[in-house]
């Protein structure tokens, strides 16, 4: 809410300063998001009546004006304008003067002729014709003749003024206007508020004669309100009303659109005005649109409306979009001769959805969106009349038509004064209550304690004890709340086993330089393609966003890894060298598409690592690790994840479940993503690891007998697995095997063709004695013997 | 004989003084005290000693031997202590040469801030929990006193994934969860992931990250928000922090307030960080609206609560002195790497 200080000072008397007056109204929640000082924008114009004009003797387009300026001394300033005559009263900037289009002007030499400043014309001060008459014609800006020399040039245009512009919380609609602020500011300063009382002239007449009003919603149409006013004087506004509308931002058009405005600015109660010739049939029918009708709008565009919008029409077609516009059909012309003006209350929610569907926003619609108060509805119109009585306007019918079901009370709310006290946890005085809120406008007297309180019309938001608090706070002032501690017993909190189980993973993680990373939960609805997924895979199945910003946030992810290569490809194309990355984040699964109720959101960690000395295996290694740390016994089986190489991918299962897959980026999927080298992504489910129960950890007696190594050099197919063997060795080895080392593979000279060499080292240890060589041999042999059964054989 | 001995202690103690090694030392040992060394070869000559001489000339050939056998230990003890200082001389290192460590790993910034913020929270008794990022309607907008027609639900653009369902728009959906499923005394915080439609910029992102928090019980005061928003300001921005209160709005909490800290770069005085303010604008609380309680079966008449909304992003942005949101979620190792 953009506010002029000069027209707030019409209702309020001000006697702090600029700074003063924002911090107090910051204090009591009208936050000031700018401050405005429109004389900043223009310095040392003044108004100058030319004297005298001479020819330049060095040119034939100059010439050399002398300039009263209200001083003993003329000014002379040279000008290259045509226009200008003697006695013409004309803006002069002078020495050192600053206009609105950032120019600064100097004294300076025009071929020889000193000039001491520069004429202007209109354009160079930002005007437009509707600001001041004739400052669009070319050459320089020729004001009103009963300006007095000397004059400044900001008081000439209403530049004298500051604009504040408070934001205005949703539930305080009553402050969307100049009234409601000045109520506020009046409160804040502890003044008295001079709130118009609206009267005016009238002629007698019967307004049934010339118009009669339907409505057929009062549902959506709450109350309507209709007054007709003959013999119009189309003119243009007073300069006093002008300089507020321009300071709010709107253009003065002539009187009677601007008062609809000012009114609007002033009571936050929107107006409009028929010509009442266009209405057809002479009847205001207030109903909803039919499907498909359409309506033209003051801004000569064309809207085809639906059923649930209500529209103002006469006995023929819409003549206006009920709250939001006018119909270009209807509006006030300059030589219209009858008005019909009307004030309504719209229902909020009907006008946000009928504004929004067609894409119009307008001060109106906004006021009606954010709420308006039905009994405001008869004193802006009273308003409006008062000043159209004003300003001779035209003859104001002394009959009113006003429909609705029934109008607002004050109403009232007892409070306990104790109850706010305990609620705020202070202890005010009941009497401080009373007066801050009769200083709101709240009429309240106290009773034994109990703040009885008539709520005003306007002040819908209070509706309880709360509401009260928050009132006699915010004035009161929160510098006197004092932080006290929480009562009841204090115990530390708990986090979730889930968290907890995090956390432990993401030590392990970071133990092994991993890096934790955050990504975006939507993406493209194109980034599964690089992934090359199989038409039937449940990663497909994605939830997607109905208005997203985008379509690279279109789509709820199923997978990270996606994410995870993007993040990859920014660290490589950036000239790191190796990194490590994790991320712990969710999965959305829906339950069914379309949606229809919440999706599953489960855990899941990826991970990517790339670099010098990464591998496969150094992935597998964390992975091994992270398992261990759960004390899950997964297995790791060959997998088919069409973005992973298909000869270096693994799939991580425990029991019949594949929790995760890991392996080396397809060298296709990594060209997706600009990356160039390899890389390895792992993504591993959560539930499962959140689930696991970790068993107690039990202390293990340290062996007291030494242990015996044998090394095995074993020749075996090239295809053979050597996990599956170690598996194989350990177990045949039965329980005196302590433990099975790889040291070697080799493939190569003296190895067979399609063989290699796997050299193990068997470690076995009893925990009853130190072996003997006879029970070692026994073991081995059997190992040897049972590996021919699965064609590995010892190598000679 | 006795004459000889002392001779051979005082050659003995000479030559051991003379000897620069431990192979002198032991060359002097098998000299006198070896199986062939002249105090054994006087001990052999025993023999042709009287019966009274014998024990004197043998208590002092045994003292004469304990002597040298001493002298010869303690040179041993200096030659080596001098051989070991002179190799450990020759071992010296340039310690200025960078060490050797082994590769960091590190938590996200967000996640670093979050943790040391539960753990504050945590040590005032209050629990962590999650609720869904998929919200409904009801979760997200009725039950925080936000239904359909209210102009507050223009505050925030929504993301919608089906009829009545969206991406939340705040943790405060949470505090209904956890009122429906747990009865007061209610101490909760709650982080997570939320969303608005909102275009990326320096300072805004469509998925950022709130901490809600929520205390329910009899007798809670605005005055209690304020001790405990204090107590967190505090542990966050050191011990001489400030909190201000400044009257807002906000539909599920009545009187609400926007919360303040006095500036941790300058105090109040206003400097570059808080824009000359001095002061720094970090969270919206307020007092849980009645309407919000009842809807979660709690009597507003018994009981009372405070909720508070932390926006994490910017308090990682601020306490690290972050200038632009989007390096969050880039994850520039390089970035990464400095927390």
């Amino acid at each position: 809410m953009k506010v002029s200080l000069n027209w707030l000072k019409l209702y309020v008397d001000i006697d702090v300063t600029l700074d003063e007056l924002c911090n107090k109204m910051i204090s009591a929640g009208f936050e000031v998001e700018g401050v405005e000082n429109l004389a900043d924008t223009m310095q040392n114009v003044v108004v100058g009546k030319i004297v005298k004009i001479t020819p330049h003797e060095n040119s034939d387009h100059l010439q050399i004006c002398q300039i009263d300026i209200g001083e003993s001394e003329l000014v002379q300033i040279v000008t290259g304008a045509q226009n200008v005559f003697e006695g013409a009263i004309v803006p002069a900037a002078l020495h050192n003067s600053v206009l609105p289009n950032g120019m600064n002007i100097k004294k300076g030499k025009l071929r020889g002729v000193e000039s001491c400043g520069m004429l202007c014309s209109g354009e160079e001060l930002c005007l437009k014709e509707a600001d001041y008459p004739g400052a669009e014609v070319y050459g320089i800006l020729i004001l009103d003749d009963s300006l007095i020399p000397g004059t400044d040039m900001r008081e000439v245009l209403g530049l004298d003024d500051v604009i504040i512009d408070f934001s205005v919380t949703s539930n305080r609609p009553d402050c969307q206007c100049m009234i409601g602020i000045a109520r506020e500011v009046g409160v804040v300063l502890n003044k008295p508020v001079n709130i118009p009382n609206p009267t005016y002239k009238t002629v007698s007449g019967e307004i049934t004669d010339y118009i009669t009003v339907e409505d057929r919603n009062f549902d959506l149409c709450e109350r309507y309100m209709g007054r007709v006013v003959n013999n119009l004087r189309i003119k243009p506004s007073p300069d006093w009303m002008k300089k507020c509308l321009k300071a709010a931002g709107m253009r003065p058009i002539n009187n009677i659109v601007d008062i609809t405005n000012f009114v609007m600015l002033e009571t936050g109660q929107p107006m409009h005005a028929f010509d009442r010739r266009d209405i057809k049939g002479n009847k205001i029918i207030i109903r909803n649109a039919f499907e498909g009708e359409k309506i033209t709008t003051l801004d000569e565009k064309e809207h085809t409306l639906t059923e649930q919008m209500l529209v103002i029409a006469d006995a023929e077609a819409p003549s206006c979009l009920a709250g939001i516009m006018g119909g270009l059909n209807s509006e006030i012309k300059d030589d219209t001769t009858e008005l019909f003006l009307e004030s309504a209350k719209f229902k909020r929610d009907n006008v946000r959805s009928t504004a929004r569907a067609l894409g119009v926003r307008t001060e109106s619609s906004s006021r009606f969106e954010r709420g308006t108060d039905i009994m405001n509805v008869q004193f802006a119109m009273d308003r409006a009349l008062q000043l159209i009585s004003e300003l001779d306007a035209g003859d104001i019918i002394d009959t009113t038509i006003d429909l609705h079901q029934g109008l607002k009370e004050d109403r009232l709310l007892n409070v306990s004064a104790q109850s706010v006290n305990d609620l705020l946890g202070l202890n005010i005085d009941a009497s401080v209550m009373v007066d801050i809120l009769n200083r709101l406008s709240i009429k309240t007297s106290e009773d034994n304690g109990i703040l009885n309180c008539l709520i005003p019309s306007w002040r819908d938001d209070i509706e309880g004890k709360a509401d009260i608090a928050e009132e006699v706070m915010r004035i009161y002032g929160y510098e006197h709340i004092v932080g006290t501690s929480v009562k009841g017993v204090l115990t530390r909190g708990k986090k979730s086993d889930e968290r907890m189980k995090a956390d432990k993973i993401k030590n392990l993680l970071i133990c092994n330089s991993m890096r934790e990373i955050t990504t975006y939960s939507f993406i493209s609805s194109k980034a599964l393609e690089p992934l090359n997924l199989n038409e039937a895979d449940e990663r497909n199945k994605t939830i997607s966003i109905i208005n997203p910003l985008g379509d690279e946030y279109s789509t709820m992810r199923t997978q990270l890894t996606t994410s995870m290569l993007t993040v990859l490809s920014t660290n490589i194309n950036r000239k790191t060298k190796s990194a490590r990355f994790f991320e712990i984040s969710k999965r959305f699964i829906p339950k069914s598409l379309p949606l229809t109720e919440q999706p599953l959101e489960l855990p899941v960690l990826c991970m990517g690592i790339y670099g010098e000395g990464e591998d496969f295996f150094t992935l597998k290694g964390i992975i091994e690790q992270l398992m261990q740390s759960f004390s899950l016994n997964v297995k790791y089986q060959k997998s088919a994840e069409p973005f992973l190489h298909p000869g270096r991918q693994a799939q991580i299962v425990l029991g019949d479940t594949v929790i995760g897959t890991f392996g080396e980026v397809h060298p296709k999927t990594a060209d997706c993503y600009d990356i160039n080298e390899k890389v390895y992504v792992a993504e591993i489910k959560l539930e499962q690891l959140y689930a696991a129960v970790q068993p107690p950890v039990i202390y293990k007696a340290t062996p007291k007998f030494p242990a015996v190594n044998r090394d095995l050099a074993l020749l075996c197919n090239k295809t053979q697995p050597v996990g599956d063997l170690i598996d194989f060795v350990s177990q045949t080895a039965g329980k005196l095997c302590e433990n099975v080392e790889l040291f070697d593979i080799y493939e190569g000279e003296q190895i067979p063709d399609g063989k290699k060499s796997v050299a193990i080292s068997l470690v076995l240890r009893s925990a009853e004695a130190t072996l003997t060589d006879l029970e070692v041999d026994a073991v081995i042999n059997k190992v040897i013997k049972r590996l021919q059964t699965i064609d590995v054989a010892l190598r000679q | 004989m006795k004459d000889k001995l002392e001779l051979l202690r005082s050659a003995a103690k000479a030559e051991i003084h003379a000897a620069d090694s431990v192979q002198a030392v032991d060359e002097i040992r098998v000299k006198f005290l070896g199986k062939k060394g002249e105090i054994t070869a006087i001990l052999k000559q025993m023999g042709s000693l009287s019966a009274e001489e014998r024990p004197i000339i043998g208590q002092l050939a045994n003292e004469v031997r304990a002597d040298i056998e001493a002298e010869i230990a303690g040179a041993m003890s200096l030659l080596k202590d001098k051989a070991l200082n002179a190799k450990l001389e020759a071992e010296e290192i340039d310690i200025t040469l960078p060490g050797k460590q082994a590769a960091k790993g590190s938590l996200h910034p967000l996640n670093s801030v979050l943790e040391n913020l539960i753990d504050i929270f945590q040590s005032m008794g209050f629990d962590v929990v999650d609720g869904p990022e998929v919200e409904t309607e009801h979760y997200n907008f009725e039950a925080l006193n936000v239904p359909a027609d209210h102009p507050a639900r223009d505050m925030q653009d929504t993301f919608y994934l089906g009829p009545e369902l969206l991406l939340r728009t705040q943790t405060s959906a949470a505090q209904i969860r956890t009122m429906e499923t747990r009865k007061p005394p209610i101490r909760i915080i709650s982080p997570g992931r939320v969303y608005r439609a909102d275009e990326v910029d320096a300072t805004h992102s469509p998925v950022f990250h709130q901490v809600e928090g929520l205390v329910v019980d009899k007798g809670i005061t605005l005055c209690d928000l304020m001790g405990t928003l204090e107590k967190f300001a505090q542990e966050i921005y050191g011990s001489d922090t400030k909190v201000r209160f400044r009257p807002s709005f906000f539909p599920f909490t009545e009187p609400s307030v926007e919360v303040d800290v006095s500036c941790p770069k300058c105090g109040t005085k206003g400097c570059n960080m808080c824009k000359g303010a001095g002061w720094i604008e970090i969270l919206g609380a307020g007092m849980v609206h009645p309407n919000v309680l009842r809807s979660c079966g709690i009597d507003p008449e018994v009981y009372t609560g405070f909720a508070f909304g932390i926006g994490l992003d910017r308090l990682t942005t601020t306490k690290h002195k972050i200038s632009d949101i989007r390096l969050l979620f880039e994850n520039d190792v390089r970035f990464l790497e400095q927390f």
